[in-house]
């Protein structure tokens, strides 16, 4: 082999080895997906703050969904999460505003969702009729350093107790401003925010309607996580949630294609729009339907437990542990029907 | 001689070198352009075409006994009239024109992101390139998810996440929201093939598989416009559910005394992992036949 032969040969054996590695390296930059993309979850113990539309953001990981309306006006939070995560409730609301808290609105009285209503409350203000410093008016006129807490009268209620009785909850998270009109209007932060009373999983429960924004906070009336946790104690029944259900359909109005439009903060999950709604309206409706109609059939609690009414939600919404579960879910339904058996399937 | 055969390993050698130089003239990772307009090549849905057929699908229980609860009915709730098909369904479900329009980086001429939109029922997907983080579990979902791209080879490989749960074919089956959809484009000269997997834990036993083939590149493809509204005036009224009750459903499909006219069995109608292997063929053959055959004017979609 001639001396130019061997020079040929050797530039073309390493261009070939270059070209192996290139393309080995492309292979390795390339190589499969696992089936299931990781996809970002929150960690426990965490709050991390999910933009929602222009000046709603939703808080989640502290119990319940926390929704946030910061402005000009302050800051309102729908629920005031669980009573062991204020601080770090407090340190998400801070980052995305540094204007006082005015109002904490419960959407039940929950632990979950008003479990921080004290501690919450204590790191705002109340709106000021006139300075502190103003001699000329009384104490009640005055700024007061905590933030007031609204609710629908049956919540103040529930976590409060008459003079003399031992209250569930300590004085400083009660309730200080309540309704008891099915809907209560607030202008705040140039939006229009509706207050209104929708009793479903307890009958003292509101959802928050930011008109001006086209977003709903509905609490526990929805729940992505799994199935309504209905208080038949507190006045709630599968009928009373699909009742809360479709009067939040009814409020909501997609975009083009059947989603978006209006925005709901669940009281657990991720943020839904109206199909998903629907979709959760239809889940406890049949769950509904087939507990009556085996009622109606004469089988007993444990005969409808053995037939799994839910069985094709319980891998999406039930769990066999917890808090709640879908033998829970299953007794409250029960027990609902029970109390309206002669209640018309809708 | 000795100088010839010189003459020939050093031929040889440049040989290989004009090879690696055209080879390395397109990127190692070579990008294939789907931009263009896909006219469909049409084809059957699975099964055998009775309302409310499962064949060919693997549902688990619960995705059985979801099906087994729909009644048509269900598509005329309000809310629910203008749901649009999902994209995975729409590149299967029959004649849907097809759009891809690549999103190119101007500094490197490379494509970040193909914009693609199906006619039926407008369906749009947005295929990322650019392994941007997939948004977090907390965010809305939507009917066409969110979808990262990479090219294996000359194949386009789509992974889809974040989607809303939608219907597998419109008579019950339904994919959930936890499902991840990955779809495999390739481009073979002037016809375009989407292999759809789809994976889902909450109502499969196994992943469902389906190939649709589009026909050809025609640049002259109309993508009319699908406009629409809530309906007020369905047979449903506001705020009810319509569904079948267990053992109820009066879809043909699930009555175990009707069949079709090639003499469908009942149980391979209930679906399953099982029905979707040809190897199913020889069982079905020992299976009783049903003796009621629907009429013409009963065989569904």
């Amino acid at each position: 082999m001639s001396g130019t032969s061997r020079y040929w040969s050797v530039v073309a054996l390493a261009t070939c080895a270059l070209l192996m590695f290139i393309a080995e390296s492309v292979h390795t930059q390339n190589a499969p997906w696992a089936w299931a993309p990781p996809i970002h979850t929150i960690a426990r113990g965490k709050v991390e703050v999910v933009p929602v539309r222009g000046n709603v953001h939703m808080l989640v990981g502290a119990g319940g969904n926390i929704t946030i309306h910061a402005g000009n006006d302050g800051v309102i939070a729908v629920d005031a999460g669980a009573a062991d995560m204020t601080e770090q409730v407090w340190a998400a609301i801070q980052t995305i505003s540094r204007r006082p808290l005015r109002y904490i609105i419960n959407t039940s009285d929950r632990e979950d969702y008003s479990g921080g209503n004290e501690a919450l409350a204590l790191k705002g203000s109340t709106i000021p009729f006139r300075p502190a410093e103003d001699a000329r008016v009384s104490d009640g006129m005055r700024g007061i350093q905590k933030a007031s807490i609204i609710s629908y009268l049956t919540a103040f209620e529930r976590m409060s107790a008459p003079t003399g009785k031992v209250a569930p909850r300590a004085e400083g998270a009660w309730p200080d401003n309540t309704y008891s009109t099915p809907q209560k209007k607030l202008p705040f932060n140039e939006e229009s925010i509706v207050i209104m009373h929708v009793p479903s999983t307890t009958d003292g429960h509101s959802i928050v309607y930011f008109r001006t924004s086209d977003v709903i906070s509905v609490g526990d009336l929805v729940d992505m996580t799994g199935y309504p946790r209905i208080d038949i104690q507190a006045g709630g029944t599968a009928d009373t949630v699909l009742e809360g259900l479709n009067r939040l359909i009814e409020l909501t109005v997609p975009n083009r294609k059947s989603e978006a439009g209006t925005l709901v903060i669940p009281g657990r999950g991720r943020l839904v729009d109206q199909p998903e709604v629907v979709y959760y309206q239809q889940m406890v409706a049949i769950v509904r339907d087939r507990v009556k109609d085996m009622i109606g059939r004469g089988m007993t609690l444990e005969q409808i437990k053995a037939a799994r009414p839910s069985r094709d939600y319980d891998l999406r919404y039930g769990t066999n542990t917890g808090p709640w579960t879908t033998s829970m879910f299953i007794d409250a339904v029960y027990a609902g029907l029970a109390k309206n058996p002669g209640g018309e399937l809708r | 001689m000795k100088q010839k055969r010189s003459t020939g390993v050093t031929a040889f050698a440049r040989g290989v070198l004009v090879l690696v130089g055209v080879t390395l003239a397109s990127p190692v990772s070579a990008q294939v352009d789907l931009a263009g307009l896909w006219r469909p090549l049409a084809r059957n849905q699975d099964g055998s075409g009775m309302d409310g057929d499962l064949a060919g699908l693997p549902l688990n229980e619960a995705g059985r006994q979801r099906a087994l609860s729909w009644v048509p009915e269900n598509f005329e709730v309000a809310e629910l009239v203008c749901r649009p098909h999902s994209f995975d369904y729409s590149i299967e479900a029959g004649p849907s024109q097809l759009r891809w329009v690549p999103e190119v980086e101007d500094s490197t001429q490379r494509i970040v992101a193909f914009h693609g939109r199906l006619s039926m029922r407008e369906q749009e997907s947005d295929i990322w390139l650019d392994n941007r983080p997939r948004p977090s579990d907390q965010v809305r979902y939507s009917w066409s998810g969110f979808s990262l791209g990479e090219f294996e080879g000359n194949t386009l490989v789509q992974t889809t996440t974040h989607l809303k749960e939608n219907y597998l074919r419109r008579w019950g089956p339904m994919r959930s929201d936890r499902a991840t959809v990955r779809t495999r484009w390739k481009r073979i000269g002037n016809y375009l093939r989407a292999t759809v997997i789809i994976y889902d834990p909450i109502y499969m036993d196994a992943p469902y598989l389906r190939t649709s083939l589009f026909w050809v590149n025609d640049p002259n493809l109309v993508l009319p416009p699908y406009p629409c509204e809530e309906a007020t005036g369905t047979v449903v009224e506001p705020g009810t559910v319509p569904h079948s009750l267990p053992g109820k459903s009066f879809l043909p499909a699930h009555d175990p005394n009707m069949t079709d006219a090639f003499g469908t069995p009942y149980e391979p109608r209930l679906g399953g992992v099982e029905t979707m292997y040809p190897e199913y063929i020889a069982k079905m053959k020992t299976l009783p036949r049903p003796k009621t055959v629907m009429g013409e004017g009963d065989r569904g979609q």
